[in-house]
């Protein structure tokens, strides 16, 4: 799901990649600065990046109820879906990594063999707080994106090795599955969670992605943005893309579609802003109030509307 | 209400400029560098007259200078130090006395007057310049949506800050405190 299709990879070579390099970035809003304004973090408060970028509830009182007020409501139906389809991802993904590893180049049938048989990760430690038919067509979801990403994987190492005659492991992982997925960062630096993990990251052009199973929305767009940043931060290099990947059933159908963006001068701001005055929010225990308009969804609501 | 371009400016460098311009308006004095930036903008437009496009990477259009631009749908209105008008669209250039690369105040300045221009002429702007007295350096912009947007954001918060009379905090950047011609005004800084 993370792999670019042709048209996407000319997009962005053609379009963004040139874009984002001419383009360029106030110095000041480079991760690596964040010893200064506007990047210093002004409170002791150390954020999650989905804490500062998720804008679901309009006033941020989610944030506010789990953080000051230390109230745990039960994850929504729609996060413990989120969470179970990106594992079933991130199991095929590494399994066919350690695979390509275990068997070597050279009995590359073995790697498609065991890749077929690969059983799927059991994701019944996420359906335990969803009804019968929730969980069951969460199993089928589960399953369509196994076999979706496991029939690409295997498409995409033969392509490489009747390239290649002469390729090792090492670089078949690479050229196969140019992705770290759950790359572990420390974004203390930028006054954020010393444990951050971001959903895929891709080497040949620095690009954060994120894998989304709901609506598109604009503020999706920061998660990236903050990964961005506290990449920037900790290794000193640019990070210019983010690319958000929509994934939708209809029926038994997956559809993808990606947003591919550059992390510009303004997504920045928007980010630093917005961990500013959620680090405030916190800090100063400040209740933000209930939202005018709440979505039933919500996983606060029953807090919020008692 | 209607914000000036400047105004985009202030903000960026301390939002308590626009609270002394507007909410608690005090006198400030002309400093050297003001003078000397305005003779400089005088000097640009006599040498520019003279100049081909080529900085500009343009083959054709006309330079139109210090061009007065209104628009009552973003409330905001400026003069404008020069801009080319091509067959293909018009593009802003902005002209900033700096030695060093340009600002993010820079930037949205440039961009401010990109959307006033295509007000004025009812045709999109996809990019402009900014051209750097000192160096002679052009930098392209992109006005990209992003930057519109934001654009668009600053000014209903400059206009936000006008209306509540909220005396904001001051930058974060002490050392701009520090070349401020308010800062006499500001008890709290050092
Ligand atoms: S219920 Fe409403 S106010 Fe409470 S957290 Fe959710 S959206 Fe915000």
């Amino acid at each position: 799901m993370y792999f670019l299709t042709d048209e996407e990879r000319k997009h962005l070579l053609k379009g963004l990649l040139p874009r984002s390099r001419d383009q360029g970035v106030a110095d000041e809003l480079r991760g690596w600065n964040w010893s200064q304004p506007p990047l210093s973090p002004v409170y002791d408060m150390p954020l999650a990046i989905y804490e500062v970028a998720g804008a679901y509830c309009p006033t941020n009182r989610d944030l506010y109820l789990r953080r000051v007020e230390r109230v745990r409501p039960k994850p929504s139906p729609a996060m413990a879906r989120g969470s179970a389809l990106h594992a079933a991802l991130v199991h095929v993904l590494v399994a066919a990594k350690r695979l390509i590893y275990a068997h070597g180049v050279d009995n590359y049938q073995e790697i498609f063999r065991s890749l077929q048989e690969l059983v799927p990760l059991s994701i019944e430690p996420y359906t335990r707080d969803l009804a019968p038919t929730e969980a069951e067509s969460l199993r089928q979801k589960a399953l369509i994106i196994h076999d979706f990403e496991r029939a690409r994987i295997i498409a995409r190492i033969q392509e490489i090795l009747t390239k290649h005659p002469y390729i090792g492991e090492d670089s078949l992982v690479s050229l196969a599955l140019p992705v770290v997925v759950e790359q572990k960062l420390d974004g203390s630096f930028l006054g954020l969670s010393a444990n951050l993990s971001t959903d895929a990251f891709t080497f040949c052009e620095p690009m954060i992605l994120d894998l989304k199973f709901g609506e598109p929305r604009k503020f999706h767009r920061l998660q990236t943005t903050g990964y961005a940043l506290v990449m920037e931060a900790i290794y000193e290099f640019p990070v210019n893309l983010g690319c958000l990947v929509y994934a939708e059933f209809r029926g038994n159908r997956l559809i993808i579609k990606k947003d591919l963006h550059v992390i510009d001068d303004e997504l920045r701001q928007w980010f630093i802003e917005a961990r500013d005055e959620k680090a405030r929010m916190i800090y100063e225990e400040i209740d933000p109030g209930v939202a005018e308009e709440c979505h039933p969804a919500c996983y606060c609501y029953q807090v919020c509307h008692r | 209400m209607t914000l000036k371009v400047g105004d985009i400016k202030q903000y960026l460098y301390c939002p308590r400029i626009i609270y002394y311009t507007y909410v608690a308006p005090v006198d400030r004095k002309v400093t050297p560098k003001m003078v000397y930036g305005k003779e400089e903008h005088i000097e640009f437009e006599r040498l520019e007259r003279r100049r081909t496009l080529r900085a500009y990477r343009l083959a054709e259009g006309e330079r139109r200078f210090r061009t007065p631009l209104e628009s009552p749908r973003l409330g905001l209105r400026g003069v404008l130090d020069m801009h080319v008008v091509t067959s293909l669209g018009c593009l802003p250039v902005e002209v900033k006395y700096t030695a060093s690369r340009p600002g993010l105040n820079h930037k949205y300045q440039l961009v401010a007057y990109a959307m006033l221009l295509e007000d004025a002429y009812g045709k999109p702007v996809r990019h402009g310049y900014l051209y750097l007295i000192p160096s002679k350096n052009v930098y392209v912009v992109e006005i990209t949506p992003n930057a519109r947007a934001f654009v668009r954001r600053m000014l209903l918060q400059i206009a936000d800050l006008i209306r509540r009379e909220t005396f904001p905090p001051a930058t974060r950047r002490a050392g701009r405190c520090v070349d401020c011609e308010y800062r006499r005004f500001c008890g709290d800084v050092v």
